[in-house]
């Protein structure tokens, strides 16, 4: 039963439950503990022992009903195996006298075994499956059955040839059965190697290329890299520099104590919560990429308490409580058709929007803030004012552009880039959802 | 201490039978938790939406147990001097005050640095022992004779480096005080953590606990719950009450209403004598269980199809 409950872990952990060695130890003892005669304590026993969240509970939930389902070998169509009521020979092959004796509880059994030793759980693409198919049978002893039918087809006689049909029926329904049990153990163990791979797949596709319908795998994706990094940067945190004596500190500190040190105190560095004024293009030439950019910035804006959106075309304005106030979906088509907004879809004129910048929101900036600008610095042959760029690098900490154009194309045509460079502190090409989480990445750090 | 507890954790039976006597209603998946987490002898971390009955399985916990339960609320920036131990500072200045005279007494006759020095080292760190150290709940859990249900309520508001720290209490209850060494448990305590889910929790935290997810209950489970804390009621109108709220769940709302919430509603109907669900009754207390106007609002539009739905279920 324990080498049951480890291809159970096995499976689970196909399906993205991450779990332990311990915690597997921990289901083992669990389980030895209630036992294994009722389904339903057995299933919370390990439910508590290895899934550790509502999402890891709905993984578990399927799987186990799946793995435990024990349906015996059967006609699909009628649920049911009969055998065809005929007395077995006593040369006839295990595989043949199993099917003819209809010892359903056998041939499942012989099923699993035959699957295990052609190790199914190491199923991972599709295209195995008749490979585990063809091994599974083998193993059950095809062969054998083959040659009694063989053998049945070359003898005379009635009952040899009724026989026979019998079998090759018989036949048949073996290889519907193995191919769904096949099928059956392929979603338990290689759901989440197919998932992997498209995931791979999305995160290096260039945004622009993407469909409608990875959009919500997108979504996914994105949430969770924001959560990710999120996680690592956003909280405030002390390191402390152990063996730094902040004197002064210490003597205010230990007055209380008649200037006795009991209580010595340490420098410490601190490290600031990230403070992020966005501006994202959404003109018509990178249509294809904002929606992934405000897609991005929205999650950005769930997980970051200090970030100030923006979004410009022709002019720019402020967006930040479009974010807090709808739901994801409604907040994008509201930002990129712009209902009553006043943003004007013309063509993109960057020269305007810093300086609609400069006038109203020059004082967001401080040495603190990154500054992080996505567009494609496409100005339509306009005045770029490039002073005003440099003035808010200055202001700001750090002034970070992304271009979802890669660099060649940088300063062809009416593009700028080349002439807003030298006031960044970096540009980068980003196109995909890798480039975007290395960016996002460094754009956190930010050091004391 | 640990074979006359048992007799209360001997079977799931017993331990549902036992919380129901003690005013919980437990559902098959957490008595079969509290069993799993008592016989490993491991915490259990309790997650679910605000008001299922998170905090009160760990009181009921206690007073089925008859054992003391001890408390530590988290928040940000909730650190060890809190949550842990502390030295208790005002003491070792007042008996170093006292000492002072002392010392002069016991070091006459030595006659340089060196011999006193090493005279004051046969008393090594006199100051920074037991009798100095203030336990804050964590190590009075581990220290109280006898057992305690410690409970780490909502785990999810503190930093991570707390979360860091309850490791070694949690996998090998022990609290290692670096300038004493590591104090054991004098009993295992019976440990419950509960998160609201405002993050998630570390691997390595999850890994040493056992995981409870308390859902909203079930009809029948609800019912149970609301026979037991509010007998007042009404049968029929708990079977209208019941069937109400869980309608009032399915709409999408800011926040649904919890079990303690329709508790709350029970004892105001109770005080209203109210003898059926109408429409009108519905609406004025719609405010005991639903905390927000926009919440209120949503209910207010299906108020008539879902009351018509509860008084005909019931």
């Amino acid at each position: 039963m324990e080498q049951v409950l480890q291809n159970l872990i096995i499976a689970l952990r196909a399906s993205g439950v991450r779990i332990s060695v311990s915690e597997s130890m921990d289901a083992m003892y669990a389980a030895r503990l209630v036992g294994y005669e009722n389904r339903q304590t057995l299933k919370d026993s390990l439910s508590a022992t290895l899934a550790k969240s509502h999402r890891e509970k709905e993984i578990f939930e399927a799987s186990f009903n799946r793995f435990f389902s024990l349906d015996g070998f059967s006609d699909p169509e009628t649920d049911s195996y009969r055998a065809p009521a005929l007395e077995p020979n006593e040369e006839d092959a295990p595989l043949t006298q199993m099917l003819l004796s209809g010892d359903n509880t056998g041939l499942s059994m012989s099923m699993r075994e035959a699957a295990q030793r052609a190790d199914i759980s190491g199923i991972r693409f599709f295209t195995q499956k008749n490979l585990y198919i063809q091994r599974t049978l083998q193993g059950m002893g095809l062969e054998g059955l083959d040659r009694d039918i063989r053998r049945l087809s070359k003898e005379d006689g009635a009952s040899s040839r009724q026989k026979g049909s019998a079998l090759k029926e018989a036949r048949d329904l073996l290889f519907e059965n193995v191919r769904n049990f096949v099928e059956q153990q392929f979603s338990l163990f290689a759901g989440s190697a197919t998932r992997e791979i498209i995931e791979k797949y999305l995160r290096n596709i260039r945004l622009s290329n993407l469909e409608q319908q990875d959009y919500h795998q997108m979504r996914a994706i994105i949430q969770r890299m924001v959560k990710r990094l999120n996680d690592l940067h956003s909280r405030r945190r002390k390191t402390s520099k152990r063996g730094w004596l902040d004197l002064k500190k210490t003597l205010r500190e230990n007055v209380a104590y008649q200037g006795i040190l009991f209580d010595p105190r340490w420098k410490a560095k601190k490290i600031d919560r990230p403070d992020i004024v966005a501006l994202c293009d959404v003109s018509r030439s990178v249509e294809a990429v904002a929606r992934f950019m405000l897609l991005f910035l929205y999650s950005l804006n769930e997980a970051l308490a200090r970030i100030r959106s923006f979004i410009f075309c022709s002019n720019l304005v402020e967006v930040s409580h479009v974010f807090e106030e709808y739901q994801v979906e409604e907040a994008l088509v509201r930002l990129q058709r712009g209902f009553g907004l006043g943003i004007k879809f013309g063509g993109t004129d960057y020269g305007q929007v810093f300086q609609d910048f400069k006038k109203t929101w020059l004082d967001l900036l401080s040495n603190k803030t990154t500054v992080l600008i996505l567009g494609d610095a496409r100005n339509n042959y306009g005045n770029p004012q490039t002073d005003i760029l440099g003035l808010i690098r200055e202001r700001s900490r750090r002034l970070i552009w992304l271009n979802p154009e890669p660099p060649a194309f940088w300063g062809t045509g009416d593009s700028e880039m080349r002439r807003y460079l030298p006031s960044c502190y970096f540009v980068k090409e980003c196109s995909t959802v890798n480039h975007l989480e290395r960016v996002v990445d460094l754009l956190l750090r930010t050091q004391a | 201490m640990k074979h006359h507890r048992d007799q209360h954790f001997a079977s799931i039976e017993d331990i549902q039978h036992g919380f129901e006597e003690a005013g919980y209603i437990c559902s098959q998946q957490i008595a079969t938790t509290l069993f799993l987490a008592y016989h490993l002898g491991k915490p259990i971390l309790v997650e679910g939406p605000a008001g299922v009955g998170k905090t009160e399985l760990a009181k009921t916990a206690a007073t089925y147990l008859r054992i003391p339960l001890i408390r530590l609320q988290c928040y940000e920036g909730l650190d060890e001097s809190k949550a842990l131990y502390e030295w208790k500072y005002g003491k070792q200045l007042l008996y170093t005050q006292i000492l002072k005279d002392k010392l002069n007494e016991f070091l006459e006759g030595a006659e340089s640095l060196d011999a006193s020095i090493s005279r004051l080292h046969q008393y090594d760190d006199i100051f920074f022992s037991l009798h100095f150290l203030e336990p804050r709940p964590l190590l009075s859990a581990l220290q109280r004779e006898g057992g305690t249900v410690l409970l780490v309520d909502e785990v999810d508001k503190s930093d991570q480096e707390f979360e860091a720290f309850l490791l070694e209490i949690l996998s090998d209850f022990q609290v290692s005080v670096p300038e004493i060494g590591t104090i054991r448990a004098i009993s295992k305590p019976f440990v419950l953590l509960t998160s609201n889910n405002t993050r998630e929790m570390s691997e390595a935290l999850k890994r040493r606990c056992l995981h409870l997810f308390i859902p909203f209950p079930e009809p029948k489970l609800e019912r149970e719950i609301i026979r037991v804390r509010v007998p007042d009621l009404s049968e029929n109108l708990r079977g209208q009450l019941v069937s109400f709220i869980q309608q009032v769940r399915k709409l999408d709302l800011k926040k649904p209403p919890s079990i303690s919430e329709t508790i709350d509603w029970a004892r105001v109907l109770v005080l209203l004598h109210a003898s059926s669900l109408n429409p009108d009754l519905v609406r004025d207390t719609l405010n005991t269980f639903l905390k927000f106007e926009e919440d209120i609002e949503i209910v207010q539009e299906h108020l008539y199809d879902i009351a018509g739905k509860a008084l005909r279920e019931a």
